[in-house]
């Protein structure tokens, strides 16, 4: 992931250099107007910094979800509906994040102490207890 | 010899049962029955239960596809637990995570809104008939089993909360145990709301980052609504009116952005970008004088958008 960033950033700020550079040179008079998300973001700080780091988040969550067994068909829209904060979570702490409906390892200590804390009501692993 | 072992044994085992009585004081300590604010406690009615709230029963791990075809199917999106499961389960994790929940709402047409941690907000969702989204963690942190449920209802005389969890539809748990396994997860919870609809006690900012996240999949027409909701709540907010004045001009409806945008910056004068959009609308309308003014003030504030406005105003 590292060299991924360390070859894709260069790229990218090219790429939008180049891209503001033609916007400002064109001659035609741009009037397009400032998106709500483009304010928002430069809002939160600096607004290339985070184009960048949006764009190389995504990659890396695709790849990242592909590497977890999502389907390749699938990712790309799921990516795609990411929020810019959700993705650059995700591209942080995927590993991290809890995932709902994630097991218990079948101890008998933790068998017998989640027992003991269900029957207490600080858990709810066991339906029998309630 | 078995004499002489007799009083250590007693005094190991006396020792042990202190030391997991304590543990569990300290556990205990920290999931008391959890206490309503005055004010909720007065304004909420002592019972709610949202009616036809569809029971997805849950394969093997995945609570999240099922909770979240519950609330979409509930709020009307005619989706298949099938269908979701490609969308948002993670085989690699066996389960969903929280980030990616709320990006499946929003590919289906609904907003999701990430509510305050407490049992206040959670209530009051219930009680305006939104079903909540909630992620538990059943078991302990040191080995956790976390789970998505949705809750559907309540009653505050028996202190008690009914869920649609896992397989079990209508599951009634104490609010006590369940804030206990809801505290884990730092109380996360979120209602899937249809644009035009707001949670009643979300903030500004919350709701302006969920509906700009909407707008950025599905286009300013279908979130229009969200909009025009937002402003009419938070009818201070300068950024609100200028979401507004960018989705109403991107829909064709250039007077009504003027307005807009000339209500943002009545709020707060400093909004660079608001007098920036302002005149450029007002210049596509062939307003050169009123955008003059408004450029020029965009102009004048230091910031992200000053080159541009001076660009316009050099144009002119």
């Amino acid at each position: 992931m590292k060299t991924l960033r360390r070859f894709l950033s260069p790229l990218l700020i090219l790429a939008l250099v180049l891209g503001s550079v033609s916007v400002s040179a064109a001659p035609l008079p741009t009037s397009e107007l400032v998106s709500t998300q483009a304010a928002l973001s430069a809002e939160r700080g600096d607004a290339d910094r985070e184009r960048i780091n949006e764009i190389l988040s995504r990659t890396e969550v695709q790849e990242q979800l592909v590497a977890q067994g999502v389907d390749l068909a699938e990712v790309e829209a799921r990516v795609a509906a990411l929020s810019d904060e959700e993705a650059r979570q995700m591209a942080e702490q995927l590993d991290q994040l809890p995932a709902g409906a994630s097991v218990v390892g079948a101890l008998l200590l933790v068998f017998l102490v989640l027992l003991v804390t269900d029957i207490l009501g600080l858990t709810n692993v066991f339906p029998f207890t309630r | 010899m078995q004499d002489r072992f007799k009083p250590v044994c007693k005094n190991a085992r006396l020792a042990g049962v202190l030391l997991l009585s304590l543990w569990l004081l300290i556990l205990t300590g920290c999931a008391a029955t959890p206490r309503l604010a005055a004010n909720t406690e007065q304004t909420l009615p002592r019972e709610a239960m949202i009616e036809g709230v569809p029971f997805h029963a849950q394969r093997e791990y995945q609570c999240g596809p099922a909770s979240l075809a519950m609330v979409l199917n509930h709020d009307g999106v005619d989706v298949a637990m099938e269908r979701l499961i490609p969308q948002v389960f993670i085989p690699g994790r066996e389960g969903s995570v929280q980030p990616e929940m709320l990006a499946t709402v929003r590919r289906h047409g609904r907003i999701p809104y990430v509510l305050n941690d407490s049992l206040d907000a959670l209530l009051t969702e219930i009680a305006a008939g939104h079903p909540v989204v909630v992620m538990q963690n059943l078991s302990l942190p040191a080995w956790p089993m976390w789970h998505y449920a949705v809750a559907i209802g309540y009653d505050l005389e028996a202190s008690e909360l009914i869920l649609h969890s896992g397989e079990e539809a209508e599951r009634i748990e104490s609010f006590r145990r369940f804030d206990a396994t809801w505290a884990r997860s730092e109380r996360w919870a979120f209602v899937a709301l249809s644009p035009g609809e707001l949670p009643s006690g979300v903030s500004e900012q919350r709701a302006l980052q969920a509906i700009s996240a909407f707008e950025q999949v599905h286009g300013a027409g279908a979130t229009l609504p969200a909009w025009e909701a937002f402003t009419a709540r938070f009818s201070a907010s300068s950024m609100g009116h200028f979401a507004l004045g960018n989705a109403r001009y991107a829909t064709g409806d250039a007077p009504g952005a003027i307005e807009a945008f000339r209500t943002s910056v009545a709020h707060r004068d400093d909004l660079g970008v608001a007098w920036l959009n302002l005149g450029l609308v007002l210049l596509a309308q062939g307003e050169t004088d009123e955008a003059r003014q408004a450029l020029g003030r965009a102009a004048e504030l230091p910031g992200d958008w000053q080159p541009r406005a001076r660009e316009a105003l050099e144009r002119l």
